[in-house]
């Protein structure tokens, strides 16, 4: 005796054998059978009938597996796009607790624009930075360089906060004024996002450029 | 029934054009596309949702997922900006290619 339901299941299993493991598409196949089904049972045909026809119309399971993995975002990228994004973030959370600090009446005018320029490229070079990037159409090329600006990222982070901030502090902290420690600080933070901007804006700026040519 | 290979070509500005008129879904994507050709144009059903996500991973579309009248999830598409400016890309090539073989096919008959 046919079961819909059971046979359903089934059909589930076999496009999880055939590597469609990932939820949505999975789901998103079931409520596309589902709905055709219904719709071959309202125009007489029986359910075991009706679920032969949608099955063979959603198509096997290998092929779509293909066409879903091409229509993926390659693992690295997605990686590189994520760093970048946890570079600008950090950098933007820090720049922006500073900000406040530059008001202080201590501060002078010249740290107060010095600082007010590095909030604002910071907060600027992430939004628009794809713009300015040349555009690279070669993925291996553009992952290669999205890699490097995040391998830039974290050296430079690195270099500024164990190595040239205590330096800076230790050293000439007695001589250097406040407002331009405060500067030197949110410029640090502006270099790591323009980074970690470049790695996100890279995939952008050619995501952009192949909408341009369609 | 019309080429694979056309089929294939069309997908994206047809997506594209019906997502223009509004929100929509995969199924009545598919069936909107076979009433609109009386069935010349069809694809194989489930490869409609490769299409759709790498429209959705190049920024043109994007999506939410939402209940069908079944209570059942149901993903739903819609046309984002950049998705608005490939769709007039996409007719105005089609346009002219359709324009070039009418010219030629007027001069056949002349």
């Amino acid at each position: 005796m046919f079961n819909l339901e059971t046979s359903i299941g089934e059909w589930r299993k076999q496009m999880l054998a055939a590597g469609i493991k990932t939820p949505v598409p999975l789901e998103e196949l079931e409520g596309h059978l589902r709905e055709d089904i219904a719709r071959q049972m309202e125009s007489g045909f029986n359910a075991q009938q009706a679920f032969a026809i949608s099955t063979k119309c959603i198509g096997q399971g290998a092929e779509l597996k293909n066409e879903f993995k091409k229509a993926g975002e390659p693992i690295t990228t997605r990686f590189i796009k994520l760093v970048g994004i946890a570079c600008v973030s950090l950098a933007l959370l820090f720049s922006l607790w500073t900000f406040p600090f530059l008001f202080s009446p201590e501060i002078s005018l010249t740290a107060k624009v010095f600082g007010l320029a590095a909030v604002a490229t910071t907060l600027l070079s992430w939004r628009f930075n794809h713009r300015f990037l040349p555009v690279i159409r070669h993925r291996l090329i553009r992952t290669a360089v999205g890699f490097a600006c995040c391998v830039g990222c974290v050296v430079w982070i690195q270099l500024f906060i164990i190595n040239f901030l205590p330096h800076t502090v230790l050293h000439l902290g007695t001589e250097v004024p406040r407002g331009a420690l405060m500067a030197i600080f949110l410029w640090g933070w502006t270099v790591m996002a323009i980074l970690g901007g470049m790695a996100y804006g890279l995939e952008k700026a050619a995501r952009k450029n192949n909408e341009q040519h369609v | 029934m019309i080429r694979k290979e056309l089929v294939a070509a069309s997908a994206e500005p047809l997506i594209l054009s019906l997502l223009a008129k509004g929100e929509s879904y995969g199924y009545a994507i598919i069936q909107e596309v076979k009433a609109r050709s009386g069935g010349k144009l069809q694809w194989t059903d489930g490869m409609l949702y490769p299409v759709l996500h790498r429209m959705e991973h190049r920024g043109l579309i994007k999506s939410r997922w939402g209940e069908s009248e079944t209570g059942r999830k149901r993903k739903y598409y819609s046309l984002k900006k950049d998705g608005k400016t490939a769709m007039a890309k996409h007719h105005e090539q089609w346009s002219l290619v359709h324009s070039v073989l009418a010219g030629l096919r007027k001069e056949q008959y002349v």
